[in-house]
């Protein structure tokens, strides 16, 4: 196995496990899939993907400006890899959207709809032309393979000078409206971070930023193919970059002066310590090692150097893409592994196809080949294959299609089976009459509910052995058993007053006048009580509370076990008054403040089915 | 003349009629809380719900959330197909057809409002529409025409902010003097008055600029950055193939020496 074998089946595994991902993504829902809430509906896929796919993309406005506009033709290295590289950047970002968009089908409706006051409008519209204008940059590079289609590539290169003009306007804009997109967010985005000029910080970030993904990218390419990098050119590049991240800095610092928000930076919040990181990341280390020629010309300063600037300004449109408006929106998100997993498969399947350009077309002057492998791998039957795509794509193809399929197979295996993989169910709101029998379970929260009768759960499923059907001590939080575990049906509606069958001649038959008195509104509010007529309903001496979110049940059941008995031996015993007090077991209020002897005693062997497995009494801290 | 609404938080007494009815109007499904909701119990299934607070007295306080209808709405201008859009009627209104599922609305209300349909396979955005239907048709919307104990009216907005500062006027004692939506955001079309803060229904409560206009200036400009970029460009080129050209007569003239 040589290196370009290793990296490409490590890439095309992660393309496979991205396929079966993205599968059922589009099968069970955005919901199943992300971790993606109400109130972070943007994530990985549009802070990494999206913004940090468009920033590296960079590297293609800034050497063809460099290249074309300002005429510096010692860069004619890097133009080629640079357009290539923008083209895939920009094609990343519109598989990552494709799989975000709700409702991808619909993307031309950016053509035909217009709101011009939109950033996001500006946005697209930016990277549906800018992908067109790469397309027809780099075109005439494969069309150059075969003499067939010379006429094209010539009628192309006519257009060359006014495509690349064209490209360097529209990333201007794309990468400036990236930063406008932010603009309507004052209220969300940590002020260290908002300001009015995000749009010029977006841009200045990404020339830098191209600047340095340029030369991460030949550096990374070369020590892949084994091959010497462009070092001098690259020094130059750092030697630009120098320039760029000063005037970035300086720009950033200036703003927030002017603001007033300088004293943030050394407030101690976590975000202030983000910014520091990024700033230290993106320009002032790279500025430093850049600013020393001895490093600038060094092969690990130029490595360590562009790496920096490249991951720092991922991490600044992560942070700007929603990481600091956390503390705003109190939510916390982390990507699922399978948000994860379709970034690294769509990054890798760019990088696949960059490295299949580098091979097959005239990218580098010297131009690599994939090292023979074992030639017993090669299909004896493929004469096509061998004519079409060449033999060496042939030897290695059986190894990239071993990792292909495994990762998509372990990709399907771990595929939610259930819609509510990533999302499950919130505790359900009950109210129970305290003391009483019948539990009010609103499964759906709108205030209606379904009466749950609890002594008969108990009676129907074994009495005392009946408990952990449904308390499972197991669960986090003492958490019930939702209805549901058993009534797969639970969640149809049902309203735990039924009006109509009150007044039906079927039913209760009663007139309006028995439940709404005369002389009163007849609302809901102001009608008889159900327990006026169910007498039963809510025990003597019961009082409601109302625990919105909490399952009383658990209470309940652990008091039953207990109080029942000490209630029996009051009735007989009356001058035992006082163990059925709650100072009798609590010393204060709450089940961990049981009274030292009381836990002690429930240590016993008969108090067993009082104490249900995995419940600890030991003293709390 | 816009229509509003006017939720005087002291009169609610959390019968959630509101939510019953806005249900049985919109049509609306039965929901299974899930974890991607926030607590707050909206949902694309649940437009409005009543939220409870702690009162002056302590005694439980019941305010009912819904969408603000924003008289300059930050979720409309940031729709790049325009699918939400503010009606001269008052509602802002949502229109699945041209949705292309962004998201970019959720992000930027600034009372995180809208609601999406995680569990759908064909997910759309969720608010209150304020029953534009029956706005439209000269009548109110479900929630208003079900409160028992008028604590949620609907009006002209002009009429209804008459009403609440008269109301605050009357009762000095019992309300916080200020009425939630007058201002904030540029003023919304649903109103409220209150004894405790609300500012907890805002991320950002003292916000008083339209967010639409936050945006405005960047887009405004972004004709001239783009021209502006191209003549940057053909000028630096031209100098510079200029100053490359007459380097070069130079060194040929040298050379001829």
């Amino acid at each position: 196995m040589n290196r370009v074998h290793v990296v490409k089946s490590i890439l095309w595994g992660l393309v496979g496990l991205s396929l079966a991902v993205a599968i059922s993504r589009f099968a069970f829902g955005l919901g199943a899939t992300t971790n993606l809430t109400d109130t972070t509906p943007w994530g990985l896929w549009i802070g990494f993907d999206v913004m940090a796919g468009v920033a590296l993309a960079a590297g293609g406005f800034v050497i063809t400006a460099l290249f074309y506009m300002m005429r510096r033709k010692e860069f004619h290295p890097m133009v080629r890899p640079a357009v290539l590289t923008a083209f895939l950047g920009y094609v990343a970002v519109v598989c990552s959207l494709m799989v975000d968009l709700g409702l991808p089908w619909n993307i031309w409706h950016m053509i035909v709809f217009w709101n011009p006051h939109s950033p996001l409008f500006e946005v697209g519209w930016c990277v549906m032309l800018y992908t067109s204008v790469l397309l027809l940059e780099f075109s005439p590079v494969p069309l150059e393979s075969t003499s067939r289609y010379a006429k094209i590539r010539e009628f192309l290169m006519k257009f060359r000078f006014p495509l690349v003009l064209l490209g360097i306007m529209l990333s201007t804009l794309h990468q400036s409206s990236l930063g406008s997109l932010f603009l309507i967010m004052p209220f969300k985005l940590y002020p260290l971070w908002y300001t009015d000029i995000l749009p010029i910080l977006f841009f200045i970030s990404a020339v830098g930023l191209g600047l340095m993904m340029v030369s991460f990218e030949s550096l990374v390419s070369s020590w892949i193919y084994g091959r010497k990098p462009e070092s001098h050119l690259i020094a130059k590049l750092g030697k630009a970059a120098v320039w760029v991240l000063s005037i970035f800095l300086v720009v950033r610092f200036v703003d927030l002066a002017i603001a007033g928000k300088l004293g943030l930076i050394f407030s101690g919040t976590w975000e202030s310590l983000l910014f520091i990181a990024e700033i230290m990341i993106m320009a002032v280390i790279p500025i430093i090692l850049f600013a020393i020629p001895k490093t600038r010309h060094s092969l690990a300063g130029q490595w360590i150097g562009s790496f920096l600037v490249v991951f720092g300004a991922i991490f600044n449109r992560i942070n700007v893409g929603g990481l600091t408006m956390l503390s705003t929106t109190g939510d916390s998100y982390f990507p699922s592994w399978m948000e994860l997993s379709i970034s690294f498969g769509i990054v890798s399947f760019m990088v696949l196809v960059f490295l299949f350009a580098i091979e097959k077309f005239h990218i580098w002057d010297d131009r690599p080949r994939e090292a023979e492998s074992d030639p017993h791998a090669r299909p004896q039957f493929s004469r096509g294959g061998e004519v079409w795509l060449g033999a060496p794509a042939v030897a290695g193809r059986t190894k990239y299609s071993f990792a292909f399929v495994i990762a998509l197979a372990i990709g399907f295996m771990l595929m939610p089976g259930t819609k509510l993989h990533s999302s499950g169910v919130e505790n359900v709101p009950t109210r129970a009459a305290r003391g009483g029998d019948t539990l009010f379970v609103d499964g759906n929260r709108d205030g209606y509910g379904v009466a749950f009768k609890h002594q008969f759960h108990v009676d129907t499923l074994g009495h005392e052995q009946s408990c952990v059907r449904c308390h499972h001590m197991n669960l986090p939080q003492d958490k019930n058993s939702g209805c549901f575990t058993c009534h797969s049906q639970m969640y149809a509606a049902v309203d735990a007053f039924k009006h109509d069958w009150h007044n039906s001649p079927n039913g209760a038959n009663i007139t309006c006048s028995e439940c709404h008195m005369d002389g009163e509104n007849r609302t809901a509010a102001s009608a008889k009580h159900c327990d006026a007529c169910h007498t039963d309903l809510i025990p003597a001496g019961a009082t409601i509370t109302i625990e919105q979110y909490m399952a009383p049940a658990y209470t309940d059941a652990m008091h039953d076990l207990c109080i029942g008995c000490h209630r029996e031996i009051v009735a007989q015993q009356p001058e035992k008054q006082a163990i059925a007090l709650c100072a009798a077991c609590h010393a204060t209020a709450g089940p961990e403040y049981l009274r030292a002897d009381v836990r002690e005693r429930l240590k016993r062997p008969e108090y067993n089915h009082v104490v249900l497995p995995g419940v600890s009494l030991e003293q709390p801290e | 003349m816009s229509v509003a609404i006017l939720t005087d938080v002291t009169r609610c007494i959390g019968c959630l009629e509101c939510v019953a009815a806005c249900k049985k109007q919109n049509h609306l499904g039965l929901d299974v809380p899930r974890t991607w909701q926030n607590n707050d119990g909206l949902s694309a299934q649940n437009w409005t719900s009543i939220l409870q607070k702690p009162g002056p007295d302590g005694a439980p306080t019941y305010i009912r959330k819904q969408c603000r209808h924003c008289l300059e709405p930050a979720c409309a201008s940031a729709c790049p197909v325009g699918a939400l859009h503010k009606t001269p009627e008052g509602p802002v209104m949502y229109d699945n057809d041209k949705c292309l599922g962004c998201r970019y609305c959720m992000m930027a209300c600034p009372y995180g409002i809208p609601r999406y349909d995680w569990d759908q396979q064909v997910p759309y955005v969720r608010k209150c529409i304020m029953c534009y239907d029956n706005v439209k048709a000269g009548d109110q919307p479900a929630c208003t025409k079900a409160c028992p104990k008028e604590a949620t009216i609907f009006g002209t907005r002009e009429e209804l902010l008459a009403e609440a500062h008269r109301r605050i006027k009357a009762n000095p004692g019992l309300y916080i003097d200020h009425v939630w939506g007058e201002h904030e955001v540029g003023g919304t079309s649903v109103l409220y008055i209150s004894d405790i803060s609300l500012d907890f229904l805002c991320y950002q409560p003292n916000l008083k600029t339209s967010l639409p206009s936050t945006t405005s200036t960047a887009m405004k400009s972004v004709p001239f950055a783009f021209v502006g970029m191209g003549g940057v460009m053909l000028g630096l080129n031209w100098i510079i193939k200029r100053r490359q050209k007459l380097q070069g007569e130079h060194t040929e003239e040298e050379g001829h020496q």
